[in-house]
Order: structure tokens, then C-alpha cells, then sequence
């Protein structure tokens, strides 16, 4: 798994390339979690993400749950087909906010 | 004798109509009403015998209604027709007549305060002198009869006009309660009769016994014809049995009939749901939309699989069901979601909370509050403790004699049963306990059940890393099967969950463990069989979570539950390790 941070006027956009399991999930969730102690919004831009396993979700949940926490905030854009059936699955769908596009999602934070 | 004279052919008519006495109409008005059943047609005969008997110019009979707020004339002839006419039942002559249960006459009509003269307004008659005799039996106002206008000079009636009409009118009045009672008889056998038709329809739901070899058995027994409770079991193709026991709130015919549609969907919706705690959730939807106001339904559903000796269930806000180990310890499984048809919302989400527990030569108790509440013959309550009493006692007798023993208990009290009083028992005496089965290999047929062909058999250290690799080659096995992109990924999925678990649980993160994974196919399912040598995990630790509370990790089982039609943990072969069986179901 790859990743890729770009700094915006709203907040960072996080983009992920790969699959998010086991083996790869606590390099997204240290990633997720500096930008939330930086104090920035995020994007985290799914659309290269091909799959997400358990522990891929709940480093997205802890980092969702963090940012809130310091009254910022974390959306989801462009979300591949794999990766929605699991937030599906997990009836997260209807606890992130999940943006068609990046810029979308940039809007939502902002 | 000479053909009779005109004269003396009308003497005899008009002796004829003279012997017509009230025993005679008393007679004629009840074989009119038991042959005809039309109450309506032989009203009317009854008033034109006596408006002609009595030489009145025209008659009516009045009936109050149900309410007896209304005196509505049901027949009348001569002079006016006034059929249908209603009046309040204190108004007129004849509500006074019938409120007073007195005859009366009134031989002055257009100066009686009481007279409704709106009739002779409207029909431009005259009306002179009425009387008026109650229909009465005992105390049971029926109704009035009024006649109008006598046939002479005068048209005045006289006392001994009002005293016929007086003991006639007690003649048709005892002939009309009659046919009411007799209706009513009528009515109340079409009842029993319905009650009893659907009586054996609501048998004909309850399962036939299987005979001792099979694992489940259940008794059923009504406080009145119909029961609110019901019990069902059937097995599924793969061998796996369901079973459940309901009790719906109430007794009588709305209760049997939310039973009979409980479980109905059981039995239908249960052939293709095999995770109870899913499937009653889906009947609480349904009977939430449609159940009457007030009305639910407890139950405990669940399904037993033989060949891993595993059950699970599902308890809608129903008596605890009692769980005995083969050693003698008791369990009750007490209720952690409300009844079926209370609310939709649920707090695990779609569905109600599942136990899961290895039957191992026990014995699994579902019963209704007919059963604990049931009286003995010292007139007390049998109680949770006296059942358990019962069947600890009946131990070495077969489950349908120790089911057939309480039922004797309950029965044999003075007191007639007070509640519907239902009982199941599963009990596997076919099935050795687990661990102690002949099975060997690596995946025992036994054990696994009709794996079918076999598609790819891997093994791989326990590392996260190699499990890109495991879910590639499960999507190509997938595939290979014809199966849809969207089943694949599904079960790819569900092995990763898998392999996650055993990887972070069972091995706790040590790399060096070793893991299989073999994916066969029959012609319905694709089964994938997942062993470890890890130390033998308790299945209750990997319960899904409850998903509204929204936090990392715990999320794996639950995946694994939600995308396959069955997640089962089998009795690992030479008792070291686990084994998980995941099937999907692809035809």
C-alpha cells in the first residue's frame, strides 16, 4: 500500500493506493492519526483502494473518532466499490460522510 | 249431506277464524319461524292474522333494536304501510306501551298527547282508536304490536279487543324469543364448528414426532380449542435442523392466528436464513408492520447442526430456555431482545442476539409460562424448579416420555390447565460428545460433512502478509466456480476475516504457526475450511459485535456472519486446533 498526503486550504487530502489489511493497516492508521495531531480535516481519498479488511475500517474509525474529537473533521471520497461493500457491511455508510469526489469531500470539511 | 250452503260455508270460515286462539298462532308463528328461518315473512303472517282476527283496518309490529333506543316497524298491513318506519323507543303509543309492558287503548286518538300522527299526515288517514300490546317474555322487552281502526261504524276497539290482542301478542312474543334462541343455538354451533376447523389446521402446523432417533421432540397442549402457542421444527437439506417455540400474547382466535402466521414465516423464511438471530429479526419486521395493536409474540428460534453438535439461538424476550450438560449443570438463556413485534428497533442492528453452545450429549429445554404456571395436584405452581425437578428425574427416559411426564403433572391437577402449555426438548443421544468422535485427518468428512470437489488446498504461515496472497487465490477459486464477481468478493472477504482471526487471535501475532485453507464445491455451495494448531479457542469469545457501538476492532466475525450463509466452528480433528467451516451458497 501506498500513500500520498496534499495540503489544501480546507484541510489534507489523504490518498490511498493499495489494499488496507493486516499487513498494511497501521501504516494507514499512523498516517490518519499525525494528520489528526497536525489539527488538520481530512479526505481520505479511496478511489485506488481495490481492498479494505476489519482492521483497515477501524483505522479509519479510530482516526474518524480522534479527529472529531479535536473538533475536526473526516470524510471519505471517492470510495471504490470493494471498499463500500465493507463500510456497508460494517453499517459505516451511514456513520462517514462519503463524498463522490475529492473536491466534494474538500467542500465538506471546509 | 247436501253440498253446504253459501251461508253455512261462511259460518264455518268465520268459526274457523274464531278457533284461530293464541295457542294456535303461538304454534303456526314457531312452525313458520323453524321451517322458513325467515323471521321477516313470518312477522308478517303473524300481524295479518291478527289484524284480521281482530277486524282492525290495518296492524304494525315494532321490534327495538339491539341498543333499545329504537322501536323500528318490521311488518305491517291494511291501511298504511309504514314498514321501516323508526321511532324512539319512548315515543308514540307504542314506546309507551313497551316501556310500561302494558297494553293499551286509545279510543280518542287525535287528543293523546303520545300519538305520532306524522303517519296520518303524511297518508292522509285517519286514525281513530289504536291499541297496543307489548311483545314481551318475562322481562325481555321484544318489541310492540299496534292495531289501527276497528272494522265498524265507529272504527272504536273495544276492552275485549285489547285483551285478545293482549294474549296474542304473548303468544308471538314467546314465539319470537324462541326463534331468537334457536338462531342464536345455530349461531353458536357455526361457531364451535369454525372453532374447531381451525383447531385442526393449527394442529396440522405443529410437526409430526420423529421418533426417538431424531433430535428434537415437542408437545403442545391447548387451554381451549386454539392455541397462542405453537412449537416447529424441519430439517434443511444439508442435515442442519431449525427449531422454535413461541407464545403469542392472548389466548383465543387472534392469538392463534398471529401464531399461525409466526410461524408460518418461521418455517418459510427459516428454509433460506440460518442464522436465527437474523431470521427472527426479519419476522419481527413483518409482524411489527401487520400485528394487531398490543399483540406480540415470545420466542426462542434456533438450529442445530448434527455434525459439529453446535446450536444456536436467538431469545425474543421468551422464558429463559434451559440448557442441561450432559454432567447435569443447568443454563438458562435469558432474553437480551424484547418479543417479536414490539419494535423494530433493535439494538444489535438487524438482528436479535445469538448463543451458541456445543450440545455434547445434553439436553436444550424451550417451554412456555403454560408450563412453570401450570398447577400440580397440591394446587401449586410447577415453577422453574419443579420442571427442572422433572426432568432431572426422567434423565434416563427417552425426551419425548420426560416431555410426556410433565405434561402428566400439569394435567393430573384438580384444576382445569390455565394457559396454553407448550414444551420442546433437543437432545442429540445419537451424537457422542464432542471431541470424542472417530474423526481423523485433516478435515474429517464426518465432521465437515458432503465437501464435494476439491479446488485448492494452501497452507501458509500465520503472517499478515501472505494474506494479499490467500485472498487472490481465493478469488480465482471463486471464480472458477462461475460464481458472480460480487459472491467472490464476498468470500474473499470472509477468508481474510478468517485467517485475521487466527492470526491475531488463535496464534496471538506469532508467525510461526501454520494455517490451511481448502475450498471444495458441491453442487449448491462452495465450502472453504479453514485449520489452525493453535490451543482450542472458546466459541463464545467470538461472538459479533454489537455494531452500534462504534469502535475499532471486533468487526471480523461479524463480516464473516453478514456474507456467508454459515459460519461454524466443527470439532477439530484429533482434538488439537480449530477448524472453520465458511459456506456460501452459489446455485
Amino acid at each position: 500500500m501506498k500513500h500520498e498526503i496534499r495540503e489544501e486550504a480546507a484541510g489534507v487530502v489523504v490518498a490511498f493506493e493499495g489494499d488496507v489489511d493486516l499487513q498494511t493497516s497501521p501504516d494507514a492508521r499512523k498516517v490518519l492519526l499525525d494528520c489528526v495531531r497536525q489539527g488538520k480535516s481530512i479526505v481520505v481519498d479511496l478511489s485506488k483502494v481495490g481492498y479494505i479488511d476489519s482492521s483497515g475500517v477501524a483505522s479509519l474509525v479510530e482516526s474518524f473518532q480522534s479527529a472529531r474529537k479535536g473538533g475536526r473533521n473526516l470524510v471519505l471520497a471517492s470510495v471504490s466499490e470493494g471498499a463500500l461493500r465493507v463500510l456497508k457491511l460494517a453499517r459505516l455508510d451511514k456513520v462517514f460522510t462519503i463524498c463522490d469526489s475529492v473536491e466534494d469531500g474538500l467542500a465538506a470539511i471546509g | 249431506m247436501p253440498d253446504a250452503s253459501p251461508q253455512a260455508s261462511a259460518l264455518e270460515s268465520t268459526q274457523k277464524s274464531i278457533a284461530f286462539d293464541q295457542l294456535e298462532l303461538l304454534a303456526e308463528m314457531s312452525r313458520d319461524f323453524a321451517s322458513s328461518r325467515d323471521m321477516q315473512a313470518s312477522l308478517e303472517k303473524a300481524v295479518a292474522h291478527i289484524t284480521e282476527y281482530i277486524q282492525a283496518d290495518g296492524g304494525a309490529l315494532f321490534m327495538l333494536n339491539a341498543a333499545g333506543d329504537k322501536l323500528i316497524c318490521e311488518a305491517s298491513v291494511g291501511a298504511t304501510e309504514i314498514k321501516g318506519l323508526t321511532l324512539p323507543s319512548d315515543q308514540g303509543i307504542v314506546g309507551r306501551s313497551v316501556q310500561n309492558h302494558s297494553a293499551e287503548i286509545v279510543r280518542d286518538v287525535q287528543n293523546d298527547p303520545n300519538f305520532y300522527n306524522k303517519v296520518d299526515e303524511k297518508t292522509g288517514f285517519t286514525t281513530r282508536s289504536i291499541i297496543c300490546a307489548p311483545l314481551r317474555v318475562k322481562d325481555e322487552r321484544i318489541g310492540a304490536i299496534e292495531l289501527i281502526n276497528k272494522r265498524s261504524a265507529d272504527g272504536l276497539f273495544s276492552e275485549d279487543d285489547l285483551r285478545l290482542l293482549e294474549t296474542m301478542s304473548a303468544s308471538a312474543g314467546l314465539a319470537i324469543h324462541n326463534a331468537r334462541q334457536a338462531d342464536a343455538l345455530v349461531e353458536q354451533e357455526v361457531l364451535a364448528r369454525e372453532l374447531e376447523l381451525a383447531a385442526e389446521i393449527q394442529r396440522s402446523l405443529l410437526p409430526e414426532e420423529r421418533g426417538d432417533e431424531f433430535p428434537v421432540h415437542g408437545v403442545n397442549i391447548p387451554a381451549r380449542t386454539v392455541s397462542g402457542d405453537f412449537f416447529d421444527f424441519f430439517e434443511l437439506d444439508d442435515g442442519r435442523v431449525c427449531f422454535n417455540l413461541g407464545d403469542v400474547s392472548g389466548k383465543g382466535m387472534n392469538a392463534a392466528l398471529l401464531m399461525a402466521k409466526t410461524a408460518s414465516l418461521f418455517r418459510c423464511l427459516g428454509k433460506t436464513i440460518h442464522q436465527p438471530g437474523r431470521l427472527m429479526a426479519l419476522i419481527n419486521k413483518e409482524v411489527c408492520e401487520t400485528a394487531a395493536r398490543g399483540m406480540f409474540v415470545t420466542m426462542v428460534g434456533g438450529i442445530y447442526d448434527p455434525r459439529s453438535g453446535i446450536v444456536r439461538i436467538a431469545n425474543a424476550g421468551h422464558e429463559p430456555p434451559l440448557f442441561f450438560s450432559e454432567s447435569g449443570d443447568c443454563t438458562a438463556f435469558e432474553a437480551e431482545a424484547p418479543p417479536l413485534g414490539i419494535t423494530t428497533f433493535l439494538a444489535d442492528g438487524d438482528r436479535y442476539p445469538e448463543n451458541e453452545f456445543q450440545l455434547a450429549g445434553g439436553s436444550f429445554y424451550i417451554f412456555t409460562d403454560g408450563v412453570t404456571e401450570g398447577y400440580q395436584a397440591d394446587g401449586s405452581e410447577l415453577e422453574v424448579a419443579g420442571l427442572i425437578n422433572i426432568l432431572k428425574a426422567g434423565k434416563e427416559k427417552t425426551a419425548a416420555a420426560r416431555l410426556a411426564d410433565v405434561v402428566r403433572v400439569i394435567l393430573g391437577g384438580e384444576r382445569a390447565i390455565r394457559d396454553d402449555t407448550t414444551l420442546l426438548c433437543l437432545e442429540d443421544r445419537a451424537r457422542l460428545p464432542a471431541g470424542s468422535g472417530p474423526a481423523t485427518g485433516i478435515f474429517a468428512e464426518d465432521a465437515a460433512g458432503d465437501l464435494g470437489v476439491e479446488i485448492l488446498n494452501l497452507e501458509v504461515p500465520s503472517q499478515p502478509d501472505r494474506l494479499k496472497l490467500v485472498r487472490n487465490a481465493i478469488a480465482q477459486a471463486a471464480l472458477f466456480t462461475d460464481c458472480s464477481d460480487e459472491t467472490a468478493q464476498d468470500v474473499v472477504i470472509a477468508v481474510d476475516e478468517a485467517l485475521q482471526n487466527v492470526i491475531r487471535h488463535a496464534y496471538s501475532n506469532q508467525p510461526d504457526g501454520k494455517i490451511k485453507v481448502t475450498v471444495s464445491r458441491t453442487t449448491e455451495n462452495l465450502i472453504i475450511l479453514i485449520r489452525d494448531y493453535a490451543e482450542t479457542i472458546n466459541i463464545e469469545t467470538v461472538q459479533p459485535r454489537d455494531l452500534d457501538d462504534i469502535r475499532p476492532g471486533g468487526l471480523g466475525t461479524h463480516f464473516m456472519r453478514e456474507v456467508m450463509d454459515e459460519v461454524s466452528f466443527l470439532p477439530p480433528p484429533d482434538g488439537q486446533g480449530n477448524l472453520l467451516k465458511l459456506v456460501k451458497r452459489i446455485a
